[in-house]
This record gives structure tokens, C-alpha cells and sequence, in this order.
């Protein structure tokens, strides 16, 4: 085949991705407790030895395979040729080097050839594979978040049909909801299905900024769009919205003979990031060729249907945020304990004094720190949700009430990980870059990538003002405020067991404080629900989500310092266990007294109810 | 005279090649930093380190199942028994399990102490269970990551009275045996060897084509990589149901003996990080020669 990148491009390709199996091994078997679930139906297949060998296997997979085309990918970007999407050098291989490893379907139902592990094996994954390679993992990302919208509401027959090759990488998958006058405002798609005789609908209209629209990796050259349109006569706004299956190539009811079916990758986008992932312009029935059939044949049901993948797709962003700000601190830390610059701050009358590296320079160690902090309290607060999906499979049909508790935290909390994860992974890439120094600027190391593809997280699958309006304008209020309540419970009562903690009874009074702060603002939006003042809340809607992520954080974190505390009282110190859990009470330290604090001056801040940026006229701006 | 067995049988039979592969768990290479030395240095402790499989063993793992498959249809068509020697621990079953998910069929392992092993030790175990199974081949690491000692293979091969080839690159199945190359400081030799031998490999079996055996066809083409392969998830969820048997050096009729005592382990000096910055190439080779002697 005639390649189209320099030939020894691959050679030199080096992986630079970092992660902390340490961390997710102490997430899942000593914070979160998912032992309990295993061995028993519904994950009877799984014990602690296997998830964790396909966990360090992943690992493998993610720096050997992945990790080396992440800059490749950056550098050469995809090529649209003879109107098809060419994926950069070395991508192809990697995808058929996943779907052979089976990496992609460690979470899947054994229904659909899956492996069933715990929700929580598969954002892990997600997270190392990511991490590795941002972009790439972005193909088979949303070939399965597709493919779980036709698991769940497809008829049986599209079940039959397509989940399973979506799966397997015979088949790929988008979901196109944007439009160029349809982005956060869905309901202004104009997309058109008109329905045929024979029960499909001709599909006509614009979709730009799809991921994967197009790409050469999938085995089968197929890729099932899944398309948001508007059937004739439907009414406006996301209501009229119905979703189609629209494969890029038609196909009969044994998947086979593939045909075109009218669908043209018109341009891909030239970005800041992801440049390994094609975001592309599609139209689709140029020729009035372009057949979609409805999911699970009901009309208007499209945004209803989608919002299923959304919310899978809105933690995979949570996970996409994490991923690379784990990777951008392990980075970050490497250099510092390597770079030598100046001399120590003990030394400063002392200009003979010996070169120390950076990471003895405490403006340094509170970056790291900082850094360290959020990742992991990040990574807590995945796996959480992770293992509030867990226990509710686990429960379902047994014990609704709980079941049904740990559905709300899922609710409550997918707005906070997408949000402020991909918020605070951009930072922690900057930051990255700063305890570089100018190094840290330049493409010879990871961290300005890094710091690039993580821009996108906070915009795309709803941007994050989007998420904090659902937040306070649906999750709060969600089952008559029983979630939020039963999430503020949960922190006061570990609050109550602590507070007279020996090492943290000071980080708990932080943690006190902020969660008097997160309460009362609750009580404050309420009042301002009651009294019409609606246009304060947009003000103050998204530090509202940072305050109540950071809480969240700050009482996970110091749940695993206590844990930590009790476990170091068994390690000797020449054992490495011994830095880890010293790690993790220094950690949460220093987020309950240097992160906590800004929760309670945010809750003053939205207190004063300041509506300036309402007030100001439009023409006061500027020119 | 006509035989009511159908042919193909005895064909397949001849080439089921049965391969012992030790394994041996080690200090995780790639975070040897945590290696720590005991306070009266006659141990390395092994005290909460990551354990992983003997990089050597990989190799010839690799090499026992690239000699025991259909690559190309992805068929299993021999038999490889994985034997470790240690205490029965979770790092010990994980590394065993991780090469029973790899495509080995069945597991041994032998129970003792890590203080009561050296390579003697390992090699009369070794040739035991050998003399048990009546394996084609014994594959061997040729050294361990942590021992380095370089000789487990060499005794066992004495101990069985077998034939040995070290540092196999490429191994390609003949009649009754193996054509083996080597790689030495002084070129490539080839030797032949029959079976029943004991083998051991250099890294150089990774290559695509390091191993025919006649079954996966000989155009066929292993990636290029520098690692072995790893398990797909569907073999990590079956390695679990695969057979697997634990015995005791009693049960072997074996005594613990070491041949070697240690008397004192040191950490290497620590890295002083120091950068120097030269002028010149004259300079640079100078520092290089004279001062670090390192060239
Ligand atoms: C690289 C990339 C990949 C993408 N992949 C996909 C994909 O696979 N499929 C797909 O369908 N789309 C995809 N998108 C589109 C993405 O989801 C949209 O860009 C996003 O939803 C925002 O829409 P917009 O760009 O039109 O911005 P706008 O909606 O024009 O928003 C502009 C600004 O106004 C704010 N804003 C808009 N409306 C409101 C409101 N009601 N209240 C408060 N603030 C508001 C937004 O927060 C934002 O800050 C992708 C985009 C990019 C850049």
C-alpha cells in the first residue's frame, strides 16, 4: 500500500505516557472495596488477580502500542484523500492490535461478546488507553458508546445486526448531533428524514465537527453513524428530534454485501489538538441517496436516546481529562526530580552552594502537590461513580431501594466528572509545563501536547457551562433533591466519624467548612429558584460545580489519608507501600487546607449575588 | 496391513512438540529502584516489590509457544507445562497465571523457600519433574534478571544426561530435533540438536522469524517488537480454569541444599546527577578517557 508519512517514522516513535497502577489498585481494593462484588453473579467471572493482570496487561498494550503513535499522530494529523479519511501512520495497526488483545470489551455484556467486568475495570482501561493516545482512542471510544445506544434501544433485529461488529472493530461508530446552527442549542438541527414506503427514511442535512466521521481503521470499512434528524412534519426544538442508524455503507441483514450509501466526508477541521482524530464536516443525501433507519422504531424519541450515550460519552471525557493529567504529573515529577537548577532555599547566602533538582524548590513541591492532589482525587471521584454502576448492576432486581440511591449519585455526580475533570486537566497540563520551564514548552516533551488535546475536553459532549446548568438546573432538584441530599449526608457522616481524628481532626474542619458552604449555597439557589432570579444562576453555575467537585474531592482524599494512616501502622518504611500511603495523607493535607478553604470564599462570592455581567450593555463591552 | 486408524492422527501426533518452560518470578526490572538490600546485606529483600516474570523466561516462553501453534490460524498444537519454583504467594501465581493466559496449557508449581534455592538446587528440581513428564524439551531462560548466575539450564541438562543448546536465535524444527542457530561474539553457528535437549534463547528470538516449526507456515510473519506477546482477555479469563498442580520438594524426593552462599549484597552508588559541560570534542574525549576511564 502507498503510505503516505516519511518511511521511518515509526522507527523512531517513542512512548511517554506514565500511569499509576498503584493508585487504581488502591481505588478499586482498599478505598471502594469492589472485591465484594466479585465472584458472584453478576461478575463471577472476576477475582482481584485477574482484574489486576488486565490491568497491567492494558498498561503494556497502552506504552507499547499506543503511547509511541501519540506524537506521530500530533505531528502528521489525519488526510482527507479521493474523499476519504486517511488516519495518521500506525493507527490501523494499533486498531487491530487492540480489537485482537480485546482490550475495548472488557466491560461489555457477555451478551454482546463482552467480558462483563465491573464498570469499573473499563473506565480504568479507558483511562490507560486514553492517556496513551488521546486521539486515537477516541475511534474505538465512540464506535462503543454508539454501539450502546443500539444495545439499548435498538430493535432486535439492529441488535442483531450491528452491536457486535461495532464492537469487534469490524465496524466503527459516531454520534452526529452538531450542526453548524445546532451546537449546544441541539433542537435548532435542521436535518431532515423523510420516511420511505418501506419503513427507512431518506436522510438530508449537514453535520460538521463529527469525531471518526470517517477513518480507514474499521476491518469491514463501515462506520454507523448515528444521526439526530428531524422526520417531516416533527415539531421544533429537541421534542421533533428522532435518531437514525445511518452506516456510512448500506448493508443487507447479514451485514454483507456493503454498498454506499450516500454519505461525504465534505472537510476535516485543522485543530489546536486530538490532531489524530478526524473531526469531520459529513453531508449526508447529497444524492438523495442517503437511507437511515429509526433506533428501536420509535419516532421522536432521538434526544432521549442520545442522552444515553451522551452520559457514557460525558465520563469518557471526565476519564479523557484525568488521563492525560496523570500522565502530564508522572511527567512533570520525572523531570523535576532530574532537572538541577539553582541552590537549595536553605542555602540562599550562598552562592557556592550546590545545584539541587527543581523538585527541592518548595514553589516546585507545591505545584507537585497540588498536581498530585487533584489527579488522584480526580481518579477517586471516576471511580466512585465507577463503583456506584457497579453496586447498582449488582443490586438491580434485588434491592431497588439501594439500587436506586446508587443510580442517584451516577446522576448527580456525571456533571462534576466531566466538567471539572476536563476543566483541572487542561490546568494541571499547564502546570505541567510551568515545572518544566521552557522545556516544557517545546515538542520534545509531552506535557505542551498534553496541554493542546485537553482544551477540547471542556467544549465537547456539552460544554462545561452546559454541564453546570444541569447541574444545578436538573441534578440538584433530581428526585425531589433526595440525591444531593443523601451525597451532603454521606460527607457529614464521615465527617462525624472523624472529626476528632489524631493526624486530620484541622483538614476535617476544612472539609466541615466546606460543606456547610456547598449546603448553603443549595439553600441559597433554592431561594433564588423561588423568587424568579433565574438569570443569577448561569452567573455562578459553574463555580457552583467547582465548589461542590472539590468538596467531593476533599472528603474522598482524606478518606484515603485515614485509610492510609491505618495501613502505614503495618508497613515498615524501607517498603514502597511506605511512600504510597505517606503520599496520600500529605495529599489530602494539602487539598483540605489549601484547596477546601477557596470552596468557602467561592460560596461568599456567589453570595453577593452580583449581576454585573447582566447589567452591563451590550455596547459598554467594548469596541 | 491396512490400519483403521485415520492417518492424519499419527501426523498430528508427531508434531505435538511437549515443552517444559520454567518461569521465574523476579524483582520487576523496571522498577529495580525499589530493590532494597537487608540491613546485614546477605539478602535483597523481596519485601513489596512488584513482581514480574524473568524477562529471559519471557523469551523462551515465547520461543516454547511459537513452537507449539498454527500462528496464522491462531491454533494451539502442542503442549507447553509451566513450572515455577517458590513460595506459593500472589506474586508467584500471577506471574504463573500470566504465562498459563500467554497459551501454555498446564502449570507446576513447586513449593520453597526463595532462601533455600540456587541454580543447583533449581536445576535437580527441574530435572525431576522433567524425568516425570518426558517433555520433548526443557526451555530455560539463560539467566535470571535478579541471579544472573547463568547455569540453571547448563546442570539440568547434565542432570538429565540430555543434550544443550544456549542462546538459541533461531530455532527451526527437523527431523527428530531442531536446526539451531547461534548468535556468538565470533559470528553464527548452526548446530542440529535431537530430542529430548534442553534449550535456553537469546532476546534475537523475538524477531518475525526466529522460529519455523513446519505447522504456522514459513512465510508467516511475527511482529516486529521488542517485547514478547501479551495475553488477549478472552486467554487472561481462561488461564484461571487451566490445570494447574502445586507439590512439595518432598514430594520430589528433593533436599533443599544450596551449593552457594551468599555473603554480601550492595546497591549500586547511587547516580550523583551531576551534568559537566565540555567545550570540545578534545575536551569530551579526554573526560570520556582519562578521567570516567569508560572509553
Ligand atoms: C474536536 C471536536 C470534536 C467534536 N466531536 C463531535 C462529535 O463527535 N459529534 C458531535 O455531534 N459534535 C462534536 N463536536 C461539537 C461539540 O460538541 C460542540 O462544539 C459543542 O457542543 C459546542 O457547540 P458550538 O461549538 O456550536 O458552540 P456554541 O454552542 O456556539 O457555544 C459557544 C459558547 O456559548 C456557550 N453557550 C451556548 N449556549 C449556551 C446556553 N444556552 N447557556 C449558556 N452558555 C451557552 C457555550 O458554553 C460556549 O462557551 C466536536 C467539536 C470539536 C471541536
Amino acid at each position: 500500500m502507498h503510505s503516505y508519512y516519511p518511511e521511518d517514522l515509526l522507527a523512531h516513535a517513542v512512548n511517554r505516557y506514565k500511569a499509576d497502577l498503584r493508585d487504581m489498585r488502591f481505588l478499586m481494593f482498599e478505598q471502594f472495596n469492589l472485591q465484594d462484588l466479585l465472584g458472584k453473579a453478576p461478575f463471577g467471572d472476576w477475582d482481584q488477580e485477574n482484574i489486576e493482570m488486565v490491568i497491567s496487561e492494558i498498561y503494556k498494550f497502552a506504552t507499547s502500542v499506543l503511547g509511541p503513535l501519540n506524537q506521530i499522530g500530533d505531528e502528521h494529523g489525519c488526510k482527507v484523500v479521493d474523499g476519504s479519511v486517511i488516519t495518521p501512520e500506525g493507527f490501523k495497526d494499533a486498531w487491530a492490535k487492540l480489537y485482537e488483545a480485546g482490550w475495548r470489551t472488557v466491560a461489555v455484556s457477555p451478551e454482546f461478546g463482552g467480558m462483563g467486568s465491573p464498570a469499573t475495570i473499563g473506565i480504568l482501561t479507558d483511562e490507560l488507553l486514553s492517556g496513551a493516545n488521546t486521539a486515537f482512542n477516541m475511534y474505538p471510544g465512540l464506535a462503543m458508546g454508539a454501539a450502546e445506544v443500539v444495545g439499548h434501544f435498538g430493535s432486535d433485529r439492529q441488535k442483531k445486526l450491528f452491536v457486535q461488529r461495532m464492537l469487534d472493530g469490524r465496524w466503527g461508530g459516531t454520534m452526529c448531533l452538531t450542526e453548524p446552527h445546532a451546537g449546544s442549542d441541539v433542537g435548532a438541527s435542521t436535518t431532515t428524514a423523510k420516511k420511505n414506503e418501506d419503513g427507512t427514511y431518506s436522510i438530508k442535512g449537514t453535520k460538521i465537527y463529527i469525531s471518526g466521521g470517517d477513518h480507514d481503521l474499521s476491518f469491514d470499512d463501515n462506520i454507523v453513524h448515528l444521526v439526530l434528524a428531524r422526520i417531516d412534519g416533527a415539531v421544533a426544538g429537541t421534542k421533533g428530534l428522532s435518531l437514525f442508524i445511518v452506516p456510512k455503507r448500506r448493508v443487507d441483514d447479514d451485514g454483507k454485501n456493503l454498498r454506499d450509501n450516500d454519505v461525504r466526508v465534505v472537510s476535516i477541521e485543522h485543530k489546536m489538538g486530538i490532531n489524530g482524530s478526524a473531526t469531520c464536516v459529513l453531508s449526508f443525501g447529497e444524492d438523495d441517496e442517503c437511507l437511515g433507519e429509526l433506533i428501536g422504531e420509535v419516532e421522536h424519541h432521538g434526544m432521549r436516546q442520545m442522552f444515553k450515550m451522551m452520559n457514557f460519552a460525558r465520563i469518557g471525557v471526565g476519564i479523557q481529562g484525568l488521563a492525560v493529567a496523570s500522565s502530564a504529573y508522572l511527567n512533570a515529577l520525572e523531570y523535576a526530580r532530574d532537572r538541577k537548577q539553582g541552590s537549595s532555599v536553605k542555602d540562599w547566602k550562598d552562592p557556592s552552594a550546590p545545584r539541587v533538582p527543581i523538585i527541592e524548590h518548595p514553589n516546585i513541591r507545591k505545584d507537585l502537590l497540588e498536581m498530585k492532589a487533584k489527579v488522584e482525587g480526580i481518579r477517586a471521584l471516576i471511580v466512585k461513580l465507577s463503583t456506584h454502576q457497579d453496586r447498582e448492576t449488582a443490586l438491580a432486581g434485588k434491592d431497588d431501594a439501594s439500587a436506586a440511591y446508587h443510580k442517584g449519585q451516577i446522576n448527580l455526580l456525571t456533571p462534576l466528572v466531566k466538567a471539572y475533570s476536563s476543566d483541572e486537566g487542561f490546568e494541571i497540563c499547564a502546570k505541567a509545563i510551568q515545572v518544566y520551564g521552557g522545556a516544557g514548552y517545546l515538542r520534545d516533551h509531552p506535557v505542551e501536547q498534553y496541554c493542546r488535546d485537553a482544551k477540547i475536553f471542556s467544549i465537547y459532549e456539552g460544554t462545561n457551562a452546559i454541564q453546570s446548568l444541569d447541574l444545578v438546573g436538573r441534578k440538584l432538584g433530581q428526585a425531589g433533591g433526595a440525591n444531593t441530599q443523601a451525597f451532603l449526608g454521606d460527607i457529614q457522616k464521615f465527617i462525624s466519624a472523624n472529626k476528632d481524628h489524631e493526624l486530620f481532626a484541622d483538614a476535617i474542619k476544612q472539609l466541615q467548612k466546606a460543606h456547610e458552604a456547598v449546603g448553603g449555597t443549595v439553600m441559597l439557589f433554592l431561594g433564588w429558584f423561588q423568587s424568579g432570579f433565574m438569570d443569577r444562576i448561569p452567573l455562578v453555575s459553574e463555580r457552583f460545580l467547582k465548589m461542590m467537585s472539590e468538596l467531593a474531592i476533599g472528603w474522598l482524599l482524606l478518606e484515603q489519608a485515614v485509610l492510609a494512616k491505618e495501613k502505614l501502622a503495618d508497613v515498615s518504611d524501607t517498603h514502597p507501600d511506605h511512600a504510597f500511603y505517606t503520599g496520600k495523607i500529605h495529599g489530602a493535607i494539602y487539598f483540605a487546607k489549601n484547596i477546601l478553604p477557596t470552596v468557602v470564599g467561592t460560596a461568599k462570592v456567589i453570595s453577593l449575588a452580583d449581576t454585573s455581567p447582566n447589567e452591563i450593555p451590550d455596547a459598554a463591552f467594548g469596541i | 496391513m491396512f490400519d483403521a486408524e485415520p492417518f492424519p492422527e499419527e501426523e498430528e501426533s508427531e508434531a505435538r512438540l511437549k515443552i517444559l518452560v520454567p518461569i521465574k518470578r523476579v524483582a520487576d526490572p523496571e522498577n529495580a529502584n525499589k530493590v532494597k538490600v537487608s540491613a546485614d546485606g546477605t539478602q535483597v529483600t523481596s519485601e513489596g516489590l512488584e513482581w514480574a516474570i524473568n524477562p529471559f523466561d519471557e523469551w523462551s516462553l515465547e520461543a516454547a509457544l511459537r513452537l507449539t501453534e498454527n500462528r496464522a490460524e491462531k491454533k494451539r498444537t502442542g503442549e507447553i507445562i509451566i513450572v515455577g519454583i517458590g513460595p506459593n504467594d500472589d506474586g508467584m501465581m500471577r506471574t504463573l497465571r500470566s504465562a498459563l493466559a500467554k497459551g501454555a496449557e498446564r502449570g507446576i508449581l513447586v513449593e520453597a523457600d526463595d532462601a533455600s534455592l540456587d541454580s543447583s538446587v533449581v536445576a535437580k528440581i527441574l530435572a525431576k519433574i522433567a524425568e516425570k513428564e518426558s517433555p520433548d524439551v526443557v526451555f530455560l531462560g539463560k539467566q535470571t534478571a535478579d541471579g544472573d548466575s547463568n547455569v540453571a539450564g547448563t546442570i539440568t541438562a547434565e542432570h538429565l544426561g540430555w543434550p544443550l543448546v544456549n542462546y538459541a536465535t533461531q530455532i527451526t524444527v527437523a527431523d527428530g530435533g531442531f536446526t539451531i542457530k547461534r548468535e556468538l561474539d565470533t559470528g553464527v553457528q548452526t548446530v542440529s540438536v535431537k530430542t529430548p535437549c534442553v534449550l535456553t534463547s537469546s532476546d534475537r528470538i523475538l524477531h518475525p522469524s526466529s522460529v519455523k516449526n513446519g505447522i504456522t507456515p514459513d512465510d508467516f510473519a511475527y511482529p516486529e517488537s521488542d517485547h514478547a506477546r501479551t495475553a488477549p482477555l478472552r486467554d487472561i479469563m481462561k488461564a484461571k480454569s487451566k490445570p494447574f498442580e502445586t507439590i512439595t520438594l518432598d514430594s520430589l524426593g528433593i533436599e533443599a541444599e544450596t551449593t552457594v552462599e551468599y555473603t554480601q549484597f550492595e546497591l549500586p552508588p547511587a547516580r550523583s546527577g551531576e551534568t559537566t559541560y565540555v567545550e570540545s570534542v578534545d575536551e569530551l574525549v579526554q573526560k570520556l578517557h582519562g578521567d570516567a576511564k569508560v572509553i
